[in-house]
């Protein structure tokens, strides 16, 4: 018991440099308290940012794997929630890119154009705004999700994203306003 | 004027954006509080933003998230071992390397005449021996001027016997590594982390990484907090004395065995004292089927914990307490044994038995003192 309490105040006082740096050094059990603080944000960014809900787990599991792997890396900001919403943004685009690939191929195979899955049926069933949102191009809805949800300045975004400034401006912008016209278009 | 009319309409957004700096941040401050139109602009985006921000949570059940974080860490577990396995396998090329120019070297020594009064040429003995525990995972290599073992995981009771010429013996851990100067010592490693050393014996060096090396004398151990060490090794790593155990048997020989075989002990199959060499006319016994960690879960175990789950979601919460205490009973050995035991303490609390949860919780931590889900149950119980 004396070892168990003894042991509670440096779980809590950890921070994530510290847990990182015990991450960095192949310690699991950092990787457990980095993933408990910060899997719930993380798994909510990445449900509302893509809008294939069975991609989450596979997409948020990736993240923490990607950040174990890069912990040596890290580069000492006092939360690591930024850090890992970026590597989750790199794996999301990346399965992007993957998927127009594999669109392209099989468009090339058969000569015609693959018939996608129709996402309206999910799509209805959301909320208005959820629903707006994934209407929105992955871009848009990402920087947009970043400011607005995540609370992240605009040169943190750039940073994030590797986009110049002028860029986030630009989708934050162009994302306010396709919402606010898919919003007043729901009946 | 009419709301939308207001020419510095799109600075409203400008300045949401940190677009706006220095006097052109104050002066349309200024204006916005004067300005309806740009107001009600202000107001529409942070209702927009208030919008986004209340889409709910993604809400998986807690089983999910756990299993998620199990499936994680398994898989950084791996990962890690992996590595641990590549360097040994370069390893292992270069002793294969060696051991070929060795041959080639001994070859030509061997074709040269040898004055009759030279000592036999022979390699420094390994001196040590190993009992290893049913969950051990471990391997030993013996090199030119070292002995290597590494742990893994489990627990593991090394005799190094003072031999003149004998082998500096290494123990090399996930964070860190042990050094036997001359000893007889258990070393215990769980979830990747060294959680015990206790020395019976002479005296180790353990250095873990980030932490200042620590001299653990005979009769001590390792944390201060952990069990005192013993005089004799744990029942369960048995000595090659002790008559034969039906279920668990000593992990290897002794240490003059195949000198650069590394040994794995991961099953209990894997642990019978079988001879590393037997005599060419002698046929190694048939070993028996696995009986611990890699048999198969008995067929009604995932229907045990399918009943404790329905259970638990039913609402009849002391129910599925019960059942899922029976389970752990019934099924210690299955994959679904720590949920089993973690969902005790959810199901107690749900219950509203704080005593049960309490004493629950406190059986969970004894009995996977590095669990996945020490963290919450810990929580649990401040």
């Amino acid at each position: 018991m004396r070892s168990k309490d003894a042991r509670r105040p440096e779980a809590a006082l950890a921070s994530d440099p510290e847990l990182m740096l015990r991450l960095a050094a192949g310690e699991i059990g950092a990787l457990g308290e980095l993933y408990d603080r910060h899997q719930t944000a993380l798994r909510r960014f990445v449900a509302r940012a893509t809008a294939d809900a069975e991609d989450v787990d596979d997409i948020v599991h990736a993240a923490f794997l990607t950040a174990a792997k890069s912990a040596a890396r890290y580069d000492g900001r006092p939360g690591c929630r930024p850090w890992l919403i970026g590597i989750a943004v790199q794996l999301l685009r990346r399965r992007r890119r993957a998927l127009g690939r594999l669109v392209a191929v099989l468009a090339s195979l058969h000569g015609t154009r693959p018939a996608s899955r129709d996402p309206r049926p999910a799509l209805d069933a959301r909320p208005d705004v959820e629903r707006a949102l994934a209407r929105l191009s992955e871009a848009k809805r990402v920087a947009l999700l970043l400011a607005e949800v995540e609370g992240l300045t605009c040169p943190e975004i750039a940073e994030l994203l590797a986009i110049p400034i002028g860029t986030v401006w630009t989708r934050l912008h162009a994302a306010r306003r396709e919402l606010r016209q898919l919003l007043e278009d729901v009946p | 004027m009419k709301p939308s009319a207001c020419p510095r309409l799109f600075e409203v957004e400008a300045l949401r954006d940190g677009r706006l700096t220095g006097p052109e941040r104050s002066h349309f401050e200024h204006h916005l509080a004067a300005c309806p139109a740009c107001s009600r602009e202000a107001r529409a985006l942070d209702q927009l933003a208030r919008a986004l921000r209340s889409i709910p949570e993604p809400r998986g059940d807690e089983l999910h998230d756990r299993r998620e974080r199990t499936r994680l860490l398994a898989e950084f577990d791996r990962a890690l071992v992996g590595e641990r396995r590549g360097a040994r396998g370069r390893r292992w090329l270069a002793l294969v390397a060696a051991a070929a120019l060795a041959a080639g070297v001994c070859f030509f020594w061997r074709a040269s005449p040898l004055p009759l009064d030279s000592p036999p040429p022979g390699p420094a003995a390994s001196s040590a021996e190993f009992r290893a525990d049913a969950g051990a995972l471990w391997s030993r290599q013996v090199e030119a001027r070292r002995e290597l073992v590494v742990l893994e995981r489990g627990a593991l009771w090394i005799r190094v016997a003072a031999v003149p010429n004998k082998l500096p013996l290494r123990v090399q851990l996930p964070d860190g590594e042990l050094e036997d100067i001359g000893t007889t010592f258990t070393v215990s490693v769980e979830a990747g982390r060294t959680t015990r050393v206790a020395v019976d014996e002479g005296r180790v060096v353990l250095r873990l990484r980030q932490r200042a090396p620590v001299v653990i004398a005979a009769g001590e151990s390792w944390p201060a907090s952990a069990i005192p060490s013993s005089p004799a090794p744990p029942s369960a790593l048995a000595p090659e004395s002790s008559p034969p155990q039906p279920s668990v048997a000593p992990a290897a020989t002794s240490a003059q065995a195949d000198g650069a075989t590394p040994r794995r002990e991961p099953t209990a199959t894997q642990r019978e004292p079988a001879p590393a060499r037997p005599p060419p006319s002698t046929r190694k016994p048939p070993r028996p089927r696995a009986t611990r960690s890699l048999e198969p879960a008995p067929r009604d175990a995932a229907h045990d914990f399918r009943e404790a789950m329905a259970a638990l979601h039913a609402g009849q919460s002391r129910d599925a307490a019960d059942r899922f205490a029976r389970f752990s009973q019934e099924h210690p050995r299955d994959a679904r044994a720590e949920d089993a035991a973690y969902m005790r303490v959810l199901a107690l609390r749900e219950a509203g038995d704080e005593a049960g949860m309490n004493a629950a919780a406190g059986a969970y931590l004894r009995r996977y003192p590095q669990g996945f889900r020490r963290t919450e149950v810990e929580g649990l119980l401040r």
